[in-house]
């Protein structure tokens, strides 16, 4: 019985001593909201390989970014056109009374918005 | 208006800009025929008589290369200064936009004329460097305006 107890104690000591070293380790963290389950579902199956055996296959070069935009050569250049009049245009009237307002005005040049 | 009112020629008495214009010779330019090409030996430099010319430079477009549109000039108005500042080599290309006429001064003549006649040659070079020089302050700030975009792009 003695022994019994003596067991009891001792485990309820380690408990407690366990829970208190928890406490102490955790204390301070910031606390992050839960994602949903629905998108964390969702990045892991992005993160899925198309192919399974992804090493077997050849290397893909990665998409050069489109810096011309989608529009017939035609209508880019009269707008690259149109940019360089008004740019022109911007840039002598800033000669005629310099300062900083009157260098950096904006302009209505599609290029730019 | 008349070749002597170009922007070359402000400041010379009409006598001394007949003097220096008898030097060169007209020649018609017809809309979308080229004056000159970049790159392209610059034997004189040419007065706008009559008309517009369009200075280019070659720029990739996707796939092609095009003319794109740097700068007009219409009459009174002078192009291919490359002719008179070394290495005289044309650094744009010019084309006609409409029907033209160019006064072309070749530069031996041109040089030897201003060198015996300094009082010319020094109001020439101080219109000349007008013109240079406003060439120079309109695409600093083009190129500065650019930068600025550049910066606001990369900081937002």
């Amino acid at each position: 019985m003695v022994m019994f107890l003596m067991v009891l104690c001792m485990s309820v000591f380690g408990l407690a001593i366990t829970a208190l070293a928890f406490g102490a380790a955790t204390r301070g963290l910031p606390v992050e909201p839960e994602a949903p389950l629905a998108a964390t579902v969702d990045e892991r199956l992005a993160a899925v390989p198309e192919h399974f055996f992804v090493r077997d296959a050849a290397p893909q070069a990665a998409p050069v970014p489109r810096l011309v935009p989608n529009i017939p050569a035609e209508v880019f250049l009269a707008q690259i056109e149109r940019h360089i009049r008004l740019e022109h245009a911007a840039a002598e009237s800033f000669l005629m009374a310099p300062s900083p307002e009157s260098l950096h005005g904006r302009t209505v040049s599609p290029l730019v918005h | 208006m008349s070749i002597e009112q170009a922007d070359m020629l402000h400041g010379l008495s009409a006598a001394d800009a007949t003097r220096l214009t008898s030097l060169g010779s007209l020649v018609h330019v017809p809309s979308g025929a080229q004056l000159f090409a970049l790159g392209s030996e610059a034997h004189g430099v040419c007065l706008i008589e009559r008309g517009r010319m369009a200075l280019t430079l070659p720029m990739r477009v996707g796939a092609r290369q095009e003319d794109v549109l740097v700068e007009e000039r219409t009459a009174g108005q002078m192009v291919g200064w490359s002719g008179l500042i070394p290495p005289h080599r044309f650094t744009l290309n010019a084309s006609a936009q409409i029907d033209t006429d160019v006064l072309v001064l070749p530069r031996a003549p041109l040089l030897e004329f201003l060198d015996a006649n300094p009082a010319i040659g020094y109001v020439v070079m101080r219109n000349l460097a007008s013109v240079v020089g406003q060439r120079l302050q309109v695409f600093q700030a083009m190129w500065l305006r650019e930068m600025q975009r550049f910066v606001e792009s990369r900081s937002s």
